[in-house]
Parts: C-alpha cells; structure tokens; sequence
C-alpha cells in the first residue's frame, strides 16, 4: 500500500498539489514520451528544459547532501537533478512556480546565516549540512528530499536514476526482476537444514 | 488497452444483466453468468489493460496512482472523522481501490485468507457490542465453503492447509510458494513463543495452472498489476473466459453515474459516461453492482429518485452505513543478514494464533499477523518512510543506512477486525465532484476503541516476535486512527431482515426485485483482514442463485 505520509508531503500546501495532474490526464503514452526525452538529456549531459542552470545548480547542491557522494555514488552521479528537470517541466508542472517560490526563500536566508555568502552551493558542506538541518521541516526540503529520492531511485527512463545506480545501491539489481531461490540468508539456510534432513 | 475480439451489444435492447465493476466480484459473475448462456455487460469505469500493460514502475504506480485513477484533483474523495466536520478531499484517497479491468484483484496483495466458521456467528457467541450493528450472518461457513473450493480451483490459490483453519472439501490445487526469509524468521520466532508459523494461502500460482504460468518472483505484487498473469485476479482468471463465451462484452473506461428504475419498482437502465465522456445508457433485465463496498452505495446513494427518495434499495437506511476497514498495526525490524525481501512475494507466513476474540482480553477483536518486505519491497517507499524513527532521514548517515538495510529489513503487518458502527460510513458529498463530474464520496471513518485494541495487542506479539526471531533492531509504527481504507467492507449488508440490511442472503435488494448487490459491501462481520478470498467466493454463489433465479423467471 502507498504511504500516506510520503503522499502527504508530496502534495505540498500553496499551490494545491505538487504532482500536476496534466500527464495524468494524457495518460501512459505522454509519460512514456516524457521518459524518453528525460533519459536522453540525462546521457546526453544536456541543458536543462525547465529550470535555469542557476536552479540546477543549487538543485544539485542540495541533493548532493540529501545522498551523498560517498565510496558510492549518490545523487549527483545519479542525476537526480533531470528528474526535477523534467519532472517540474510535466507531471509535476503545478508544482514549479512554487517550488521556485520556496527556492527563493530558502536561498534569501543563506546570505542571513552565512554572511558574505549569496547562495547555498556557495557554501561549504559543514555549512551546507547545518543549513539544511535548521530548515528540514521547509516546504523546500521536503520537496526537495522526496523529488532527489525519486530522481535516485526512480525507473532510469525518468531521468535519474543513471545505469540503475539507485538500485544498485541498495542491493536491489535492475529489471527484468526474475529471481531465483534462495533470495536470502535465512532460506538459503533453511533450505540446507531441509535437504540434510534437519 | 483494446478489447478487441469480443461480442458487442446495442444498448437500446435489454441484455439480461448488466454488471457494474470488473473487479472481484464482478469478473466472477460476468464469467459465470456469460458462460451460462447470459447476455451480459460489463461496465467498467477503469481502462481495460493486459498483463503485458503492467510494470516496476513505482513512482507511476505507487505515486502518481497508475491503476487507482489518478492523484486527487482528478479522483476527488472526501474524509472526515467525524459527522460534524465538514469533510475535506484528501491527498490519499480514503477509499483506495484499483480503477482498471479486474478491479483491486489486479494490485492486491493476494494474501488470500478464508473466513471461519465463528467468523459467521459471533454475535450469537459473544452477545451484542453497545453501539455497533455487531450482527451474526444470513449464511454458515458450511455454505460459503463450497465456493472457496471453487475459488481455489478456478481463480488459482497456492497454499498448504494450517492448524487453525476450518475445513475444507477439496485440497489446495498447488503447493505453496516457497518460503521465503521472512517466512524462515518467522517460523524461527514463533516456535520459540509457541505459536505456529503457518503457510500463507495466496492468489498467485506456484505453479502453471489453468493456462496460466507460475510466479517469476519478480517482487511487486503489493501495489501492482502482474505482468505475467500468476496473480490469480479476475483480469487473468475469469475475464477471458467471460469474453471467450461470446456472450459477455467488457465496457471500459465507463463510468456509470445512475441506475434508473420504473414504474414497476424494477430497474431497466443503467446510465454512463462513456470513454469520451457522453452520457450513455444501456438497458437491461436485471442489474447487478459489483462497483466495490465503497462504489456500490455511492452509485444507490447517487440513483435517488421520487420512488427512492434516500437512494435506491434503501429502504433500510443502511446504504452506505457499517463500513468496516479492518484495523492494522505494523511493526519493523532489522537483521544481522541479508533477506533480501524484495525478491518474491510479500507473504509466505502467518500466524493465527490470535484469530478468536478472548473475553479476557477485554475487548472484542482477533486477527493475524505475517512476515512480509513492506516498505522494502520497493526502493522509494524504502528511501523514504523504510527507516527506523532515530535513524536520520537524509545525508551520509541515512545513505549508508539504506545501502546496508534495505536487503535486511522485514516488517509484520497485523490485520484485525473492525466493528459495524453507524459512524462510520460512505455518503455523498454535497460539494466535490469526481473527474466524470459525478458527487464524490465522502468517508466518514473512527476506529471503534475494540479496533484499536486489538491492533495494540497484535501489534506487541509482533514485537515479540520479531525479539524471539533474532531482530538486531526493531520498533513498531505508530497506531492512529485510520483515514484511509483498502478493505471496503459492510456498506451493503446482507441479512434475512429488510429492517437491518440491503441485501437477502442470495444477494438480492429487499426492495428492487431484479437488482443485485455483491461485493465487499455484502459484508456483516470484517473478518480479520484479508477479504477478497471471501468477496471472490459470495460471487461464486451469488452467480450460482441468480442463475438459478434467471432460468427459473424468478427475477
């Protein structure tokens, strides 16, 4: 069953909805042709359709400390900042201007905390961190923490999620999703006990 | 999404029934019906998709609401907990339910539970509840049981007999699905407790059966339609066979806003948009809703005329009335080694140790529990809500969490009864509407405190288990009031007293001679969790009397 909360918070207050109803209304085929140019802008490392190059930047930032980069990739390297890309440009559009409207108020308080810094990718990541953490309960970051865990963990089509690398980071290979016993420790183990008799 | 190759009827020359709703019980029906030699139209406001049409795509299915009509300003539905609130839309549609070819037997679970015997007769073993419309059955077990042997033949269910079930007349068709880690550590935990670790019976076939292919263990079931037809939904068991009749045409995409009775007291019309949105209607000799427990007294509600002032088949005022969700609890764990949960189906436990209510508890209520992936079958719904509530929920901390939980996590997921109560309920908005335009419902909806009793109790054997079974780690999810439901139960009910119920035991409106009404509105009691084995076998039977009632010009 879907989560409630994560729905709750996915439908931001202000606009009325963050997940725009247009594609909805189009149907499968319109989502399909979205994936596609998605995908291709992501592989392709191309400019951003929806939002400005200032906005991803910041985007970018921001992410990066939702999932780090670490000894693993995290969501720069998934390019979770194409799924907002084309994510705000369609199925998400009723959610763009105030997205940006939280954008804008998020940043203006960088400048208040951290003199002498304009943005928050000015920032270093300490900072970042901090930043972040005295503004988790914002409309803007929790936006922006479950549109980065969709860009990461989303099917690859939508923009993010490169190579699969979300869900080879979990543990969790690609599709097609066939899989064969044992799946685990536990029935792996338990399997031996029934075949030697246990 | 076509419907090609199937027989078409012209809606201005009456087929013998039309069926409204695809799902459960309609696909049953329209399946035994047609392959009687039944005219029979099936008006289905969901589109008609193929096995071939379903994927892993969990942000489209899980989140912008794929097969369940969409988000909420396109699907709106009203909630509110209390009669003297004004009801809100919600982001969450408080009655959840599949809108496609199938219904909800297309992205249910398939934990595929029967009822028993006392499931029928509670109220006469364990008296009245104050405040509640707590009431026995019209129909025993010894009744139903024929039809879930059917169900399990037919529909295709895996599962091995467990200590506490009832009887049964014929063996499961197949053996279960194999056990699965979660399954193990259940198993590991209720032994040390004593309790028993019983086979989950489920709709998904362990093996081919009836020309359908067996599970490929791909993992999303929960939620999802299955791309290779091995969950047994009506869209893969009975549809095809429905149509392959020739006597059964699937209307999709036809949503049906009214059903017009005459002079007569009879219905004869049953009135839709169609998929460009033109007000259609069809004619017919006899009508059967099968919409689902929250569609079914909308539509009555919504059919209100002169002859039906409080909504059609009403006379009782209990359209709508007695909506039961089933209460749940929850709780999570982690474990030294990987699961690996995902893979496979969600259940391959349960226990039912707990399944009769215990006076000496001192509330009414049982239910069971099982051991399943949850959140960690799928990796979004895992990123964001899977973690424990002390473990941070973003950055480097929260991502190694991830990468080092998500293969070791397991949840129990506990299912109870919910008690028959005037409050709470399904009527009609009085101001939103739905995408088709039509008045939107409105769920009204409390726990009874027996409800959230019994999920606390389930909930803490839960939590001993998970102790007993070895969990690194576990904590439980909080119980609150449910606001929304999956299980659309007891809106319609059956009963032999046309004071107290919609429907006589044979599915027949008390007040509309050739009107049916069968699904999970049919209800009396909610049973203890898992109820569309129980909707799936009153279709059986339903099918079976008004046959029987056709042949014989008794409608």
């Amino acid at each position: 069953m879907i989560s409630e909360e994560l729905t709750r918070r996915i439908f931001l207050r202000g606009s009325g909805t963050f997940v725009g109803s247009t594609l909805m209304r189009a149907g499968v085929p319109a989502l399909a042709a979205v994936s596609q140019a998605a995908c291709s802008a992501r592989d392709e490392g191309a400019t951003f359709e929806t939002i400005t190059t200032a906005e991803a930047r910041e985007i970018i930032a921001v992410a990066a400390r939702i999932l780090p980069t670490t000894d693993t990739p995290g969501a720069t390297e998934a390019g979770a900042v194409y799924f907002f890309d084309k994510a705000l440009g369609s199925f998400f559009a009723d959610s763009l201007e105030y997205g940006r409207m939280q954008l804008a108020t998020f940043q203006s308080g960088v400048a208040k905390a951290y003199p002498g810094a304009e943005r928050f990718s000015d920032l270093d990541e300490v900072d970042q961190d901090a930043y972040l953490k005295a503004n988790e309960q914002t409309p803007f970051f929790q936006g922006a923490r479950i549109l980065t865990i969709f860009g990461v963990f989303c099917l690859s089509k939508y923009g993010g999620n490169r190579d699969d690398m979300g869900w080879k980071l979990v543990g969790m290979d690609g599709p097609p999703h066939a899989w064969s016993y044992p799946f685990g420790y536990y029935d792996a183990e338990y399997m031996k006990e029934q075949e030697n008799g246990e | 999404m076509a419907n090609e190759n199937q027989v078409t009827f012209p809606v201005d020359e009456p087929v013998d029934f039309v069926i409204v709703g695809s799902g459960s019980a309609g696909g049953i029906i329209a399946k035994e019906l047609s392959t009687n030699g039944f005219k029979v139209v099936v008006l289905e406001q969901g589109p008609y998709r193929r096995a071939t049409d379903f994927t892993h795509d969990e942000l489209s299915v899980e989140n912008l609401g794929e097969l369940t009509g969409g988000d909420h300003r396109v699907n709106q539905q009203t909630f509110r907990q209390d009669a003297n609130e004004v009801a809100e839309v919600r982001a969450t549609q408080p009655a959840f339910y599949a809108q496609t070819v199938g219904g909800s037997s297309v992205h249910f679970t398939a934990n595929f539970w029967r009822l028993r015997e006392l499931d029928f007769k509670e109220r006469s073993m364990l008296g009245s509840i104050s405040g509640t419309n707590f009431a026995d059955w019209p129909i025993s077990y010894a009744d139903l049981e024929p039809y879930y042997a059917k169900v399990d033949w037919d529909i295709g269910v895996s599962g091995a007999p467990g200590p506490n079930d009832s009887f049964r007349s014929r063996p499961f068709p197949m053996p279960p699905i194999a056990i699965k880690s979660s399954g193990v550590l259940m198993e590991r935990g209720a032994s040390k407790l004593g309790w028993n670790a019983q086979v989950e019976p489920l709709a998904i076939l362990s093996k081919p059966h009836n020309s359908r292919p067996a599970c490929i263990n791909c993992g999303f079931c929960m939620g999802f339609g299955c791309e290779v037809g091995a969950k047994s939904s009506t869209l893969a068991a009975m549809i095809p066979l429905a149509q392959a009749s020739g006597n059964c045409e699937i209307r999709a995409e036809c949503a049906v806003f009214r059903v017009a009775s005459n002079d007569q007291g009879r219905v004869d019309e049953v009135f839709y948009y169609d998929p460009d949105g033109n007000e259609r209607s069809q004619q017919a000799r006899a009508v059967i809703l099968s919409a689902n427990g929250a569609e079914t007294p909308r539509l009555l509600l919504n059919s209100a005329s002169d002859a039906h002032p409080d909504g059609l088949a009403n006379a009782s005022g209990f359209v709508g009335r007695n909506l039961m969700w089933n209460s749940h609890s929850n709780a999570r764990a982690l474990f030294e080694h990987p699961l690996n949960d995902f893979k496979g189906v969600q259940v391959t436990r349960i226990v039912h140790d707990f399944y009769e209510t215990d006076t000496a508890r001192g509330f009414y209520g049982g239910g069971g529990f099982d051991g399943r992936p949850f959140s960690a079958a799928v990796p979004i719904k895992y990123a964001d809500s899977g973690g424990a509530p002390d473990q941070p929920r973003w950055g480097t901390e929260y991502k190694a969490n991830l990468e080092h939980n998500f293969t070791r996590s397991m949840s129990i997921f506990c299912g109870a009864t919910s008690l028959a109560q005037d409050r709470n309920n399904v009527t009609i908005d009085p101001t939103h509407k739905d995408r088709w335009g039509r008045p939107s419902l409105r769920i009204t909806y409390k726990d009874h405190d027996d409800d959230m009793a019994i999920a606390k109790f389930l909930q803490d054997r839960a939590v001993e288990l998970l102790d007993a079974a070895g969990a690194e780690k576990y904590w439980r999810i909080p119980i609150e009031y449910q606001s929304r439901g999956a299980h659309l139960l007891g809106t319609c009910r059956m009963g032999n007293d046309p004071q107290t119920s919609v429907v006589d035991k044979n599915h027949r409106s008390h007040d509309v001679p050739n009107l049916f009404l069968c699904d999970g509105s049919s209800f009396v009691t909610s049973g203890r969790g898992q109820p569309t084995m129980t909707i799936m076998a009153l279709a059986f039977r339903a099918a079976e009397h008004i046959g029987t009632a056709a042949r014989n010009n008794e409608i």
